[in-house]
């Protein structure tokens, strides 16, 4: 077997971004696109400082994020470890881009041009409309690789072979080669070093190794960089706001979990009392256009059908399964008033729900999102406001008001474990650590669902057994902190990974030094 | 001595350490820089950065030394304190002292070497026959310390002499001591803010690594092996203070025999000793057992009173020599500064009729930028080769649209040990032949400098300099004869056909002689280079010379008649420059230095610019031409900096300074604005722009709003040194103007 694999020795890289260059020419990226780049780091503080040069870019992890996430199956994984993405396969979701802890997938939507207007000679020669409106990153080269082998060149050792990058590497710092070949530079490299490999923690296998001193490797795993919540200077580094998925990819959280609940809630309560149906159409009108409007996200709107291409690992096809299980049975639940349809619906609403919680969780790009807890939270989050959402419409509909209090112990006893499950998510996000930001931005606010707006809800909820007057606005408020809550998540905490240096490279006859995860704090 | 630092190299594939003061090499030393040094790195090559911010360099050494700016110089002292006072003798090259330098010769009363009377040699004392004796007596143990009672000449600047009769006389060596006594790691501590174990350490490391006494074979012959080197940067030897940093780090190589050695401290190439294309044709015997040096001449009678040139630095500055390079290195601003202001007793300035512009951009790169353009545009008739509109091209009366090195055609002198960091072991001729067809109207070079000989009836003699090798190549040797005929014109491959020619015949002694076909196929052609031409000690052997070092005879002589000279014209403005013509220099407070010229010339409270404002090359930048790149600048966006001003996090907070803010940055002489990039990597009393742009025309680069130095940094005498070097330093206070955008 072969495995390709990139070897970067920090001790020679001089930051010179001669291979960003070389990258960009080769593959032809647009203007701010860099599927290699070399980043700029500093740990330690005045007059204790080291700067070292870090090349990112695709790991080509052996576990991809990317590759478990892909709705089409346009991402894949080559025997030989090369991560690809199928251009025509594609739909733009953007949903690997979230998910790469390494931030390195793009997608550029329009062309442009690197200096505005009319692009020059050699950008319109090599301009590829495939590109426009999907995933793109790092490939490898896998064309020079490819051409390679079928022309008798060893990748790694011939230019014509390897990777652009590591063929203008200046100085040498940059190595390509099989890791499965235990004569190969990279092995003998790996062998003779001392390496890390970025965000080992998260378990993605990357086959890309950082050399930081001299010697024989070391079997002892590294200890996690130390965090440094506001390092000077490195904004470059530190976790950024995703921009791949925003605020119309919220309100498919939004619309789809309070949908989701909805009409689960509505469906349960047919066992009881008369169905609900207008509930139901709204339930259903809600979770069409949380998936409208998250349509309207992606790169290539057209190939939505694609989507249903990958039931085998992606939450975003079983997503988009379980909604057209679930609209056929609400619609015929609805139509036929049968409550196994409701009941059916309501299960796939459930599903459908299960399978929002769990994208975010496979989201290993952001950390505020891959918690394990936050799948309970989300699933909370969706029957609250399923329930809220169901009290408020009983109120006015028909016989409601007295369904609405009959569901009021429900709404109690749901906000009660959402408070729980959020208390256990960010219990666990503050101990395991986060961007700084992401703390921020989900503390921050008075409609959270932290402790003062619950018990404020709880109180308001109590107070409606005996003043039913107070059930609306409690089942508001509650509904309020939860879509806040998702709004929030998606776009204001959706930091991302960021990148992070395990140690800071011995240079020459230097010393090695602790390493940096920049933006980072527990809290 | 006169090693500056952009042809000053470590023997980087074979030395052990390097201490490097503000050398920005990763950045600067081109792609073979960086390729050295990371080949260096993975051997286990130890650099010691001293500098104050972490520079692309400094991120890529061993250690970082965080110093004062322009304090480098009482670091160097302490160093040659540490190694004179502190170490034991045996750590240095006693012998290379004696045989290779100005250590033993008798320096008598008046500072001058006593010399034999009859020869006019230079004495020494001899430890055997117990007498002073020529330094060049065989079978002597001349003296490196002690005083003795000696007779003898001593001769003076303008010939002047006086005849001794047992006076007290010391070795260069015993003075050297004496001189270096009190500049101990302590005292420079208090200067450099740099703690006096640090400085110790450093000096210590160096001596420890330089294997004094080890020999190293190279190509069959045996030489000293001293894998120790020191690096000057631009700011550190340029300006006041250079001459200090320049002979310490000098000095230092010769106390461990490490100069011009294998692992040591080597010049590079040559620029001023001509032949240029052969260091070791270079070393011929000068006066006193030196190498020669072509210093301008000072004796009554030789100076030039009226300058040749508009910066006058045959008149001014007798060590830049009287070479086709020598104009490059006099008081260039002072050509600018004369422009608009004639100094006293100097011929009155004059534009230059035509002003040709190849390749450059004054406009934006130099010091006062917004005097340097007034000039310029009051030039009568400019001409620029150009690639693209820029600020200097702006105001120029023809513009020739050259080819850029894509496009053109040129045969190129490879290999060899011609620069910094170019350590091959062949020399040879590569072809840069077209990649690409030329953009719009843009002609090659070649041609547009011959189609400028046809038509101002310069023909002749343009064919004929290229017959005599202004192309590179001498068109005819033994053998060989490829010369174009003189009275015609000729195309651009039918030149460089003749040219490659001649090279193929240069290369192979005649042997070959195929043309411009051959280069397109192979694209290069070599031959050996044998290493042991990367170092002069050979050659100096050979001819028995020595190193003026430590005691710098020549230059107090030259200094007097400099002095003698000026003043016999009335000229009195340069006398700051003449103090330093000493022997051994001494320290000088340097910051104080540029307070005290700010303060006087602006009328300011040097207080109320509290901090120092450096540049930094930028390695993706290179020189600053590629600035109107998007792709260029896209790429540098990736290193920290660019566009911004380095700012030290503490001091940032101390001024209510955040990441980002809009700060504008004044100076007694003008102001920029920049956002604020904090990094740990910078001392706090420091301020750094990366890259010096202040293109206000050039398209895309105009738009980048970085701030620069430039328009910051004043043109002064009397920030000019003796050798008509300025800095890129100066004081700076800092005002917020916003956040960030």
């Amino acid at each position: 077997m072969t495995r390709w694999a990139i070897v970067a020795d920090l001790n020679l890289c001089v930051g010179c971004q001669t291979c960003t260059a070389a990258c960009k020419h080769a593959n032809a990226t647009a203007p701010g696109v860099q599927w290699r780049k070399v980043l700029d780091f500093e740990a330690g503080v005045y007059p204790d400082v080291a700067r070292a040069f870090i090349p990112v870019g695709c790991m080509h992890c052996e576990d991809p994020p990317c590759l478990d996430v892909c709705p089409t199956t346009a991402t894949r994984k080559r025997d030989d470890g090369i991560v690809t993405i199928d251009y025509d396969l594609c739909i733009g979701c953007a949903y690997c881009a979230v998910a790469c802890p390494y931030q390195a997938r793009t997608r550029v939507d329009h062309r442009v041009a690197a200096y505005g207007g009319k692009a020059m000679r050699p950008e319109a020669l090599r301009e590829d409309p495939k590109r426009i409106g999907v995933a793109q990153k790092c490939t490898f080269c896998a064309g020079r690789i490819d051409f390679g082998r079928d022309n008798g060149l060893t990748p790694g050792i011939d230019p014509d072979a390897t990777p652009a990058c590591v063929s203008s590497c200046i100085a040498s710092a940059l190595h390509f080669g099989d890791l499965d070949d235990p004569d190969s530079t990279v092995s003998a490299l790996l062998a003779g070093n001392r390496h890390f490999r970025m965000h080992e923690d998260l378990g993605t296998g990357p086959g890309f190794y950082y050399l930081w001193e001299r010697g024989g490797a070391d079997s002892a795993p590294l200890a996690p960089a130390p965090m440094v919540a506001e390092p000077a200077g490195l904004a470059a580094a530190s976790p950024e706001l995703q921009k791949s998925w925003d605020w119309r990819a919220a309100i498919n959280f939004i619309a789809g979990g309070t949908g989701a609940g909805l009409f689960a809630a509505t469906a349960l309560a047919g066992l009881f009392a008369p169905f609900l149906w207008p509930a139901a159409v709204v339930a259903l009108a809600l979770v069409a256009a949380g998936l409208f409007f998250v349509w309207l996200e992606i790169g290539r709107p057209w190939r939505f059908i694609n989507v249903y291409f990958h039931v085998r690992r992606s939450w975003m096809t079983r997503e988009a399964l379980a909604a057209l299980a679930f609209f056929g049975f609400g619609a015929a639940g609805i139509w036929f008033l049968s409550p196994a349809a409701w009941l059916s619906a309501a299960a796939f609403g459930l599903v459908f729900l299960y399978c929002q919680a769990m994208i975010l969780r496979a989201a290993k790009g952001i950390p505020a999102w891959r918690q394990a807890g936050i799948v309970p939270l989300i699933i909370a989050t969706g029957l609250v406001e399923g329930v809220a959402l169901f009290a408020i419409l009983a109120v006015f509909v028909g016989s409601g008001p007295s369904m609405a209090r009959g569901v009021l112990p429900v709404l109690i006893a749901l906000v009660a474990a959402r408070y729980g499950a959020w208390r256990r998510y960010r219990g666990a996000l503050g101990r395991d650590g986060a961007p700084v930001h992401a703390f921020k931005a989900l503390d921050r606010g008075l409609l959270t669902l932290c402790a003062p707006a619950q018990l404020a809800i709880l109180a308001l909820l109590a107070v409606a057994f005996v003043a039913p007057v107070f059930l609306s606005a409690g089942a508001a408020l509650a509904l309020a902190t939860g879509w806040f809550f998702k709004f929030t998540l998606i776009t204001r905490a959706a930091f991302n990974q960021g990148y992070g240096v395990a140690r800071m490279p011995a240079r020459g006859a230097g010393m090695s030094s602790p390493g940096i995860k920049p933006g980072w704090m527990v809290s | 001595m006169w090693h500056r630092a952009f042809t000053v190299s470590p023997d980087t594939p074979l030395t052990e350490l390097i201490i490097s003061f503000g050398a920005n090499v990763e950045a600067s030393g081109g792609v073979c820089g960086v390729k050295r040094h990371a080949d260096a790195r993975a051997r286990g090559v130890r650099r010691i950065q001293v500098e104050p911010h972490l520079s692309v360099t400094g991120a890529c050494s061993a250690q970082w030394v965080p110093i004062r700016p322009k304090t480098d110089p009482a670091f160097l002292f302490a160093m040659v304190h540490v190694a004179l006072h502190e170490a034991d003798r045996s750590a240095l090259d006693i012998a290379f002292l004696k045989a290779r330098t100005s250590s033993p010769y008798l320096v008598a009363p008046n500072g001058f070497y006593l010399r034999d009377k009859k020869t006019g040699k230079p004495l020494v004392w001899d430890l055997i026959a117990k007498k002073a004796v020529p330094f060049d007596r065989p079978r002597i143990d001349p003296a490196l310390e002690g005083a003795f009672e000696v007779s003898g000449r001593e001769t003076g600047p303008d010939d002047e002499f006086w005849d001794h009769r047992n006076a007290t006389c010391r070795p260069a060596f015993d003075h050297l001591l004496t001189h270096m006594c009190t500049y101990t790691p302590e005292w420079a501590a208090a200067i450099c803010d740099v703690p006096a174990d640090t400085i110790r350490s450093v000096a210590t490391r160096f001596l420890d690594h330089a294997h004094i006494g080890e020999t190293i074979e190279i190509d069959g012959v045996t030489l000293p092996f001293r894998p120790v080197a020191i690096s000057l940067g631009k700011t550190v030897n340029n300006g006041w203070g250079g001459y200090e940093c320049c002979w310490a780090r000098t000095l230092l190589a010769c106390l461990v025999g490490g100069l011009e050695v294998p692992g040591g401290t080597l010049g590079t190439t040559v620029r001023l000793n001509r032949p240029a294309d052969n260091r070791w044709s270079s070393v011929t015997p000068g006066p006193d057992g030196f190498m020669h040096y072509p210093m301008n001449p000072t004796a009554k009678g030789e100076w030039m009173a009226s300058p040749a040139s508009r910066h006058a630095h045959q008149t001014l500055v007798p060590l830049a020599a009287n070479s086709p390079w020598s104009q490059a290195l006099g008081p260039t601003h002072l050509a600018w500064m004369m422009q608009k202001q004639g100094l006293d007793h100097l011929p009155e300035p004059t534009p230059p009729d035509v002003w040709f512009v190849y390749r450059t951009n004054p406009a934006i790169s130099f010091w006062d930028t917004g005097a340097v353009s007034d000039v310029m545009a009051d030039f009568p008739f400019t001409v620029c080769f150009a690639y693209t509109h820029d600020e200097t091209n702006h105001t120029a009366d023809i513009l020739l649209p050259e080819c850029t090195d894509l496009e053109g055609l040129q045969l190129i002198r490879i290999g060899g040990s011609k620069y910094v960091e170019q350590f091959w072991n062949h020399q040879g001729f590569a072809l840069r032949d077209p990649a690409t067809k030329p953009q719009g109207e843009a002609r090659d070079f070649t041609w547009i400098a011959t189609q400028l000989a046809r038509r101002t009836g310069l023909l002749e003699a343009y064919n004929a300099a290229i017959n005599k090798g202004a192309a590179g190549v001498r068109l005819f040797g033994e053998g060989y004869d490829f010369s174009l005929r003189t009275d015609k014109e000729h195309g651009i491959e039918d030149i460089w056909d003749a040219v490659c020619r001649a090279a193929s015949a240069e290369i192979t002694d005649g042997a070959d002689t195929q043309g411009l076909d051959y280069f397109r196929e192979h694209g290069f052609r070599t031959r050996a280079f044998s290493v042991l031409q990367w170092y002069l000690y050979p050659a100096l052997v050979e001819q028995g010379l020595r190193f003026e070092l430590p005691y710098q005879e020549r230059l107090l002589r030259i200094g007097r008649e400099l002095g003698a000279r000026l003043h016999e014209q009335g000229i009195t403005w340069w006398d700051d420059q003449l103090k330093e013509y000493e022997p051994l220099p001494r320290w000088q407070d340097l910051p104080g230095k540029w307070e005290r010229a700010l303060s006087q010339h602006f009328d300011v409270s040097i207080a109320d610019y509290p901090f120092w404002l450096l540049t930094a090359r930028s390695m993706q930048y290179a020189w600053g031409a590629n600035a109107g790149l998007q792709m260029i600048h896209e790429v540098a966006d990736n290193i920290a900096g660019h566009g911004g001003i380095i700012m030290n996090p503490a001091a940032a907070q101390k001024l209510g300074l955040a990441e980002g803010d809009v700060v504008e940055v004044s100076s007694p002489l003008g102001k920029t604005e920049g956002a604020i990039v904090l990094r740990q990597g910078i001392r706090p009393d420091t301020l750094l722009m990366i890259g010096q742009f202040d293109h206000w025309v050039t398209p895309f680069a105009k738009d980048l709003k970085a701030p620069s130095m430039n328009a910051l940094t004043p043109m002064l005498l009397g920030l000019s040194d003796a050798t008509g070097s300025g800095a890129d330093l100066v004081k700076v206070a800092l005002r917020r103007i916003g956040p960030s955008p």
